[in-house]
């Protein structure tokens, strides 16, 4: 009813290749995308600069992440050097006099050469042992951009971005930063789409499901991992060069520790390895719950409905945070991505209850 | 199913609770902002810091407000991240906070830019940006108290005032490794050029709870005095370290981080001796401390543990927000309600000579100066307690002022 398969005959093969072969969700992404659009219109501040635009640029994050993960199915945990690697590639090309455009490109190159000498260790290694080689990558990277001042910037270790424009258009304000956000956004989110439909992207998964069986069909396990993670540290580092840019408007070391390596990983499990939406979903879910949870407590607690200490209340959020981890994975360890599956493949043929197949 | 619509409706509406969560601006309260990490690195600080500055804000309400004005803190925990930080600082903002606080260095690190386009006052005691100092370039944030810079200048000249000059004299610099950690390194290598001392660099890796290696070069160094730059639970392992391998705690000089606490871990009897820098004073013996205790803590109004009352980072938290307070002031007098984040920049500008009844040195704001002074004293543990053993004082600001102009400079190019 909702999705109104019957009468949807594709007659060629173009239509029945699309991204949605469906229209229902055609439409779903329209209206997603108009939305996304239209934000600055109806949005107050605060929600587009602290919650959309955010969520935007680490979802992107996360979907450079989940086509490694998911979709090759290399394990990285330094993903967030990898951000670092671009971030201060793009804030030293920038700040050199360069174009914009010039730094997003030689920021995603660098991620990705720097990225691709660790993923060499990928040929050797795998599951575990590829976590240790990935970790030494976040490591090593870390104790380079603090111990070389010409990198990180100094005794205070902070470089803020200097004023730039993309394609003629001045890249200040909360509105063309958030379109800047959004247009990444999207031409990660269509590329991994494309991606996992092509030639490539099955080669991928033919590699992450057993490379050696991989190379008997034909498959050159070791072109095709390599391959990924240039890919990958491509995206991930002008996602780390857009969120130092269009979000933060500083680069510290902080800002790419071993801690937010960890959370990208979380946001591509919680959200579903290898999937599209669930890298939109899980990037919602680690970087908001935290922040939801954190004022609904406030709130409780200037309400007087909660009266503990400070220091408890500071804490129930992250209690809170963990068992939603856990209920989320316990209740579909495919993760978020999987529930809105569930979800749309209930309504596909709403009102029966099985589709057949 | 069923049970999914129930979670979803359940998610939707505790979204929706924190979208109306919005407070109404009342016209006659002033909103301090005060967002920091309860939960990731500066626990060993953000409680009792805390605490100190709402017992603050409490005890002036009680006392009547100013100006038939009261305070209100915005409280909100950060866990240390930049996104989570700018998140409540963009809430704050629109609930019409003037001043924030994010002791958190990531986090005011992130908001420079922000607080200085949106005409807020960020005032970062003892964390965030050293050249920060320099009103010119940065008019929006206040360092209030001696940057790791002005404590470096400090800890070096009480140790030429204990030796009769520091010519020839061996200090080994022992830090996290991290930019806070080597801060004062370039202070110390212009300070070891002009006086003709030795001065040697060690580190140790973050998170400090493992610093064993370290102290055997420093040990094999044979330093005269070591200065420790670490923050929390590195802080006693370096004493504890540095008094097995042979360095008598009285030549042991501490950053401003190191409390009770740490001398307690440490063991109270094995840290007699030890010094640290000192930005604000200690203990319940000063006027405005023992107001706090018969107005706030007595009548139950307290917001936390009646034991931290005191405490080192209490009464720095106390501090913090009597200087704030005492901005407001100034400026209301001046310009009248209701108070912007530009008439609060000038009040804290007006103050001159303030040292919140006796707690701390005599600080002076102008419109270049927002370090205000850079000065501090040398206490000693005396065994129960931290013990003045200097007055306050200011030591080479023209060597900090050079760095303080080098790194705005810096910045200013950079934008």
């Amino acid at each position: 009813m909702f999705y109104r398969l019957s009468g949807v005959h594709h007659t060629r093969y173009e239509t029945a290749r699309q991204l949605w072969p469906i229209p229902a969700d055609r439409w779903q992404v329209w209206i997603l995308l108009a939305l996304a659009l239209g934000a600055p219109l109806y949005m107050a501040d605060l929600y587009l600069t602290s919650y959309m635009l955010p969520w935007l640029v680490w979802s992107a994050a996360a979907l450079s992440l989940t086509l490694l993960m998911g979709v090759a199915g290399q394990l990285h945990f330094g993903f967030a050097a990898v951000m670092a690697i671009g971030a201060y590639t793009s804030i030293h090309i920038a700040r050199a006099g360069w174009p914009f455009e010039i730094a997003l490109i030689g920021a995603g190159l660098t991620a990705a050469v720097i990225g691709c000498v660790f993923g060499a260790a990928a040929l050797r290694v795998k599951g575990l042992y590829l976590v240790m080689a990935t970790l030494a990558m976040q490591y090593l990277v870390d104790w380079v951009i603090i111990n070389v001042p010409a990198i990180s910037g100094g005794a205070q270790a902070t470089l803020q971005t200097p004023d730039v424009t993309f394609l003629f258009v001045p890249m200040q304000g909360d509105t063309a930063l958030y379109y800047g956000a959004l247009l990444w956004a999207v031409i990660v989110t269509v590329l991994v789409l494309n991606i996992k439909r092509t030639s490539f992207g099955r080669a991928l998964v033919a590699v992450r499901d057993k490379d050696y069986a991989a190379s008997i069909i034909g498959v050159n396990s070791f072109k095709y991992k390599l391959l990924a993670f240039f890919t990958s540290s491509f995206l991930g580092g002008v996602s780390g060069a857009v969120l130092a840019f269009c979000y933060y408007q500083a680069v510290t070391p902080e800002q790419f520790g071993f801690n937010v390596s960890i959370q990208l990983v979380a946001m591509v499990l919680v959200g579903g390895l290898g999937s599209v939406i669930g890298a939109y979903l899980g990037a919602g879910f680690v970087l908001l719950a935290p922040i939801f949870l954190t004022n609904a407590m406030a709130y409780a607690a200037i309400q007087g409905w909660l009266t503990v200490s400070s220091n408890l209340l500071a804490h129930i959020p992250l209690m809170a945070y963990g068992a939603l981890i856990i209920g989320f994975l316990l209740f579909e360890p495919l993760g978020l991505a999987k529930i809105y599956d569930n979800i749309r493949k209930y309504f596909l043929v709403w009102p029966f209850r099985h589709s057949g197949s | 199913m069923r049970g999914l619509f129930k979670g979803l409706i359940g998610t939707v509406a505790a979204a929706a609770l924190t979208v109306t969560g919005t407070a109404k601006t009342d016209d006659d309260t002033i909103k301090f902002a005060l967002l920091q990490d309860f939960t990731a690195v500066y626990t060993f600080v953000t409680d009792e810091y805390n605490q100190g500055q709402r017992d603050y804000l409490t005890l002036i309400n009680e006392e009547g407000g100013i100006d038939g004005y009261t305070f209100q803190a915005l409280v909100r925990d950060t866990g240390n991240e930049p996104q989570r930080g700018l998140e409540a600082y963009n809430r704050a903002r629109r609930e019409g906070a003037v001043l924030v606080d994010f002791l958190s260095t990531p986090v005011s690190r992130a908001a420079v830019s922000r607080v200085l386009r949106d005409e807020i006052v960020m005032i970062t005691v003892l964390h965030g940006r050293g050249d920060a100092s320099d009103g010119t370039t940065f008019p929006y944030v206040f360092p209030m108290m001696a940057t790791y810079w002005s404590q470096a200048a400090v800890l070096a000249d009480h140790i030429e005032q204990n030796e009769d000059g520091l010519e020839g004299k061996r200090i080994a610099h022992v830090y996290i490794d991290s930019p806070f950690g080597r801060e004062p390194v370039p202070v110390m290598q212009e300070l070891a050029e002009r006086k003709g001392f030795e001065y040697r660099t060690f580190a140790y890796p973050s998170p400090g709870t493992e610093q064993s290696a370290t102290w055997s070069d420093v040990r094999r160094y044979r330093p005269d005095y070591v200065m420790i730059w670490g923050a929390g639970g590195g802080q006693p392992v370096s004493v504890r370290e540095a008094i097995r391998n042979g360095i008598a705690p009285e030549r042991i000089l501490s950053v401003v981080w190191m409390a009770e606490t740490d001398a307690r871990t440490v063991g109270t009897d094995v840290a007699t001796g030890l010094k640290r820098f000192e930005a604000v004073a200690t203990g319940t013996d000063y006027p405005i401390m023992e107001r706090i205790m018969e107005t706030v803590i007595e009548p139950g109004l307290g917001t936390g543990d009646s034991e931290n009352v005191g405490t080192t980072y209490y009464n720095i938290g106390v501090a913090s927000m009597a200087v704030s307070v005492e901005a407001a002031r100034l400026a209301l007098e001046e310009y009248g309600g209701p108070l912007t984040g530009e008439k609060l920049r000038d009040g804290f500008r007006m103050i001159e000579d303030y040292d919140a009844e006796g707690m701390m040195p005599p600080l002076t704001f102008s419109e270049e100066d927002h370090q205000g002074g850079g000065f501090g004293r040398i206490s000693q543990w005396n065994g129960e307690a931290w013990e003045p053993v200097t007055d306050w004082y200011a030591s080479y600001q023209d060597i900090v002022w050079e760095e303080i102009e080098k790194d705005a400079a810096g910045f200013r190019e950079g934008r």
